[in-house]
């Protein structure tokens, strides 16, 4: 009843309101959420649902613009900078702002872009690895997992490529090959990001999947993780987590960080429920993503892995 | 709690027969690109079952309860704890994987002879069809010895699971099965 009335309240009067406030305020929507919401997810938040709002011919041609450019993934380097000064102006212009005068807009509303379409970006970049099934002949790709293998294991010499040692670090069998299924090259580049950038976390967990009642398999519980991050990317969960991280350019590396922290914490959730075996994973596993969407919900809440197990 | 859910389950008058099917095998046989088949989910992003999966399907009438368990040498020895009241047995094997075909034949004919699934009909995918060098249903059909099998129905069904191919003709033959009994 409550959902249904704002509904029709946001669809119909919406224009009304905001031809009041532009009245009274002397700004646009656009401005007002720039100079009201602080910086940081609200912020970008309310932009997005506004650009998405908007019945401004202009404006809907500049997000199927930028929607094209991120989805290439051409939304980088010297063209990013040039794409979001041309975006900015563009929305000047539809809105008739003055920019010498709002000097503050120019930049708030710049970051804004810079961050929506940011997201975008990964998520094709995102998309783009999980499609890229993992290939043997591929060196580059068998490189990296050697690599995971020595970030793990670096007292384990490895008696081949086929061996039952992979099982050791949570592989099913004697062949890493078929594992990475549905989430190809990204569930093996997540894994390796995880032993490499957060090494002393990663060694942790995996002592954790070593216990005689509670254990798991790592590499496995990881590929299924890899699934989780990337459904909340897409489903547009994780953008409080991006849009928070307003000091760092979005790349691909935001993602395995977020990555990192979802496995550092189902870690943490599957000891907690003490679970009889393995085959509680499910369960666990559902229960652990309900927590996490409603985290992801509050962007004033904290992602970071523990800082007490970096000194570990 | 349990209990007292599955007696508010027969007191309700039941519309449809609800059925428990079985999907097991080894590990990348394709059983849960199977179970989202069925239940005509997405299945390019599918992920080694930790565990198992479960889902239910309307077929025919019945309520399918599929119970996909993971295939992994680590997780067999718990397929036992999933066996009673099981209506059909569905296992699935990879037809290009020949170097594990004796591994896949042990397994099942451990599973045959467990008393907890005896006369429990049993339906075979040969999967992976669509990869050249993979058996015909025929070929896996003699390797595993079905055609030895005398104490139950059983059926085999060549299939490609990420095309969808045969998997509905399978699903037919389990309920005309159960229709029969």
């Amino acid at each position: 009843m409550n959902f249904s009335f704002w509904w029709i309240v946001t669809y119909y009067f919406r224009s009304a309101v905001k031809w009041f406030l532009r009245k009274t305020t002397g700004l646009c929507e656009l401005q007002r959420i720039c100079y009201g919401e602080i910086r940081g997810p609200q912020r970008t938040h309310a932009i997005e649902r506004s650009l998405s709002l908007s019945k401004h011919k202009h404006i809907q041609q500049l997000i199927l613009q930028l929607n094209d450019i991120s989805g290439k993934e051409e939304f980088l380097g010297s063209q990013k900078k040039q794409v979001l000064h041309d975006a900015v102006r563009a929305v000047l212009l539809a809105k008739q702002i003055n920019p010498r005068i709002h000097r503050q807009f120019v930049i708030n509303m710049g970051q804004c872009i810079e961050h929506i379409w940011g997201y975008k970006q990964l998520i094709s970049e995102v998309e783009r690895l999980r499609t890229t099934q993992y290939d043997c002949d591929n060196i580059e790709h068998e490189t990296q997992l050697y690599n995971l293998w020595r970030m793990l294991k670096p007292d384990e010499e490895l008696e081949g490529r086929i061996t039952k040692q992979w099982q050791n670090i949570g592989f099913q069998g004697e062949d890493p090959k078929t594992d990475f299924r549905g989430m190809g090259l990204l569930g093996l580049e997540n894994l390796v990001f995880f032993a490499t950038f957060y090494c002393s976390a990663a060694q942790h967990v995996l002592t954790h999947s070593y216990h005689p009642q509670h254990g798991y398999c790592f590499a496995i519980v990881g590929i299924n993780l890899t699934s989780l991050a990337w459904t909340l990317l897409k489903e547009g969960c994780a953008k409080s987590y991006v849009y928070n991280n307003i000091e760092n350019e979005i790349s691909l590396k935001m993602f395995h960080h977020f990555y990192c922290y979802l496995f550092y914490e189902f870690d943490r959730f599957w000891m907690e429920c003490r679970p009889k075996d393995i085959m509680e994973f499910s369960n666990i596993k559902s229960k652990f993503e309900y927590n996490i969407r409603n985290y992801l919900k509050d962007p004033n809440n904290d992602f970071r892995i523990g800082v007490t197990v970096h000194n570990i | 709690m349990q209990g007292l859910l599955s007696l508010l389950r027969k007191l309700r008058t039941a519309p449809e027969k609800e059925l428990r099917l079985l999907l097991l095998g080894l590990d990348n046989a394709g059983k849960t690109t199977i179970l989202k088949m069925l239940a005509s989910e997405d299945i390019t992003n599918v992920t080694p079952t930790a565990g198992f999966n479960i889902k239910s399907v309307n077929s025919e009438g019945f309520k399918l309860n599929v119970w996909d368990i993971g295939g992994q040498r680590k997780i067999r020895p718990y397929w036992k704890n999933y066996f009673e009241n099981t209506d059909v047995l569905i296992y699935v094997v990879d037809s290009a994987d020949k170097k594990r075909l004796e591994e896949t034949g042990i397994e099942l004919y451990e599973l045959l002879s467990d008393d907890k699934l005896q006369d429990v009909p049993l339906l075979v995918y040969a999967n992976k069809q669509d990869i050249p060098e993979s058996l015909s249903a025929s070929e896996l059909a003699q390797t595993l010895g079905l055609p030895t099998i005398k104490d139950r129905s059983w059926q085999i069904q060549a299939c490609t699971a990420i095309q969808g191919v045969g998997v509905r003709e399978g699903m037919e033959w389990v309920c005309k099965n159960i229709k029969k009994k």
